[in-house]
């Protein structure tokens, strides 16, 4: 079956806001999706913003992150398994995630 | 709860995720106490940042990488780890910093089901608990200090419970903190001279933010249910303690036994039930049985507290079989004793007049509270016109009980209150 990546996107300060409880509340719901049949597994990305590689004047070069002007960040990916794009998307609707941020799909070639 | 959250797993559900219930915000209490103690109470701010952080943590990989063993123990190592990075950076520069490193550094190697660790962490929160409470520090910053600091609500959440604004709580959070300083507050634990004030202070605060959460104002259904078994929580830890005094088995019993009365007080529909109507199936049965456990315990000693009184009264209701058995004369006379401890408080008079009118009829009944009706502090107070208008009602005079729950309708009261007048008039 294909496969298809989710990478998460969000506002890391505006997770500051949220009380213990509330925090408590989006692991238990994060968690719990995570768990579902067609997930294959979930990355996390380090909190730092990487580096950017990209060759200028004919010379490789790496640069600090961000890529992008929007204050949105990628926190981490899931994998799960979808016959199409509509399948995808239909699995992806009761993300949690999509409380807080966006959530970029792209089917994998494997 | 039980306190022993760090060497449970903490976890419910493996398959679901679920973690056990409050469980970040009990371990707020917990961590933030024992950063405090180690740190010292002036670092009371790093402290709470050290366990932010944690959670933030906790937030962007658990979901990823699922939930760890033992989350509690995860999130105190966490906690510690950035205390430790941020005494290192120099932000909280201090003579001791040493120490305090090395005291950090242990804390994180230690094994989490240490018994003697746990008895340490109980004994950091109760500390911290009176800490908080500390006499010197005005009633409603204790209040919100207790609530943030040991219980772990946020201050949207205590403002959504006390209907203030954010900016409110947070400048009373600053106010406590300032006197913290001030009064060069400890962590220490009260000493024989000082035991009877501070536990006072503290069993005051505690159920100050029960009745709180047991009152039916307005605000957040769901936060001023937590209030009451956060209270409740509260009085066990010292109830559980060495400092434990009939007293405070005596609060503990009250909080208890009103608080198996929640799951009756409110219907399908989010409606009021009275008491009386109430279906005693309902009441928790287990919090009932800690209620008793905590009443034959709170008569050690000759001490007769408002708390005993309240307990006895809690205790008269659940005892009878069914409504009709309600020894009434016990209640009145109860509430005798209790508006001579109270020095003659008129909301305990209010409350009395309900026993007067079981006892004596509902005309006495009228006749007493008839002075209440010029007393300032029950100006515009909602349930001495709902409880006028019963009386009234009761004598036949449904005019007078319909222009007083009109006029109850004009007063601060919660939409179940609202529409529970609402029901009586459109029964006139």
């Amino acid at each position: 079956m294909p496969q298809y990546m989710l990478a998460l996107y969000d506002d890391p300060s505006g997770w500051k806001q949220l009380s213990p409880e509330q925090m408590q509340k989006a692991v238990e719901k994060y968690t719990a999706w995570s768990k579902k049949p067609y997930v294959i597994q979930g990355k996390r990305l380090a909190t730092d913003l990487g580096r950017v590689l990209r060759t200028t004047n004919g010379k490789p070069r790496a640069t600090d992150g961000p890529y992008s002007e929007t204050k949105e960040v990628m926190g981490g990916i899931y994998l799960i398994e979808a016959k199409d794009y509509d399948e995808a998307v239909e699995r992806t609707l009761d993300h949690p995630h999509l409380e807080h941020g966006t959530i970029e799909l792209r089917q994998l070639y494997t | 709860m039980t306190a022993s959250e760090l060497t449970t797993e903490g976890r419910v559900g493996q398959d679901t995720g679920v973690l056990l219930e409050h469980l970040f915000r009990h371990q707020v209490g917990r961590v933030v106490a024992h950063l405090a103690r180690v740190l010292g109470p002036a670092c009371l701010d790093l402290a709470e940042e050290s366990m932010q952080e944690a959670m933030l943590r906790a937030l962007q990989s658990w979901p990823y990488q699922g939930i760890p063993e033992n989350p509690a123990a995860w999130l105190f190592r966490v906690a510690h780890n950035s205390a430790i990075d941020s005494l290192r950076r120099g932000r909280f520069l201090e003579q001791k910093n040493g120490v305090v490193l090395a005291e950090l550094t242990r804390a994180t190697a230690i094994s989490s089901d240490d018994p003697g660790f746990e008895e340490q962490l109980r004994d950091d929160e109760l500390r911290m608990i009176f800490m908080c409470c500390h006499p010197e520090i005005a009633r409603d910053a204790r209040v919100a200090l207790s609530l943030k600091t040991v219980g772990g609500f946020s201050v949207r959440e205590i403002a959504g419970a006390f209907l203030a604004d954010d900016a409110a709580i947070a400048q009373r959070l600053v106010r406590a903190k300032r006197q913290l300083r001030d009064q060069r507050i400890t962590l220490d634990l009260p000493g024989a001279a000082d035991l009877d004030q501070r536990l006072d202070s503290a069993l005051e605060t505690i159920y100050f933010v029960f009745n709180e959460g047991y009152a039916a104002h307005e605000g957040e259904d769901l936060i001023r249910r937590d209030l009451c078994f956060e209270a409740l929580r509260l009085g066990r830890l010292l109830a559980a303690s060495s400092i434990a005094t009939p007293l405070v088995h005596a609060l503990v019993a009250v909080m208890a036994l009103q608080a198996a009365r929640l799951p009756a007080r409110i219907d399908e529909a989010g409606d009021l039930i009275l008491l009386e109507d109430q279906n005693r199936a309902r009441w928790d049965q287990g919090l009932i049985a800690l209620g008793f456990h905590h009443f034959d315990l709170s008569i050690a000693g000759d001490q007769v507290s408002e708390y005993h009184v309240q307990a006895a009264i809690a205790a008269t209701y659940t005892r009878a079989a069914d409504l009709r058995s309600i020894d009434w004369p016990a209640i009145l006379e109860l509430y005798d004793q209790l508006l001579a401890i109270s020095g003659a408080s008129p909301v305990v008079a209010l409350n009395r007049a309900v026993a007067v009118a079981k006892v004596h009829g509902a005309a006495e009944a009228l006749a007493e509270i008839e002075p209440l009706r010029d007393n300032p502090q029950l100006r515009d107070y909602y349930l001495l016109l709902a409880v006028r208008g019963h009386l009234l009602e009761e004598l036949g005079r449904r005019e007078e009980a319909a222009a007083c729950w009109r006029a109850a309708l004009e007063c601060r009261c919660s939409e179940p209150e609202r529409r529970f007048l609402r029901r009586k008039l459109a029964g006139v």
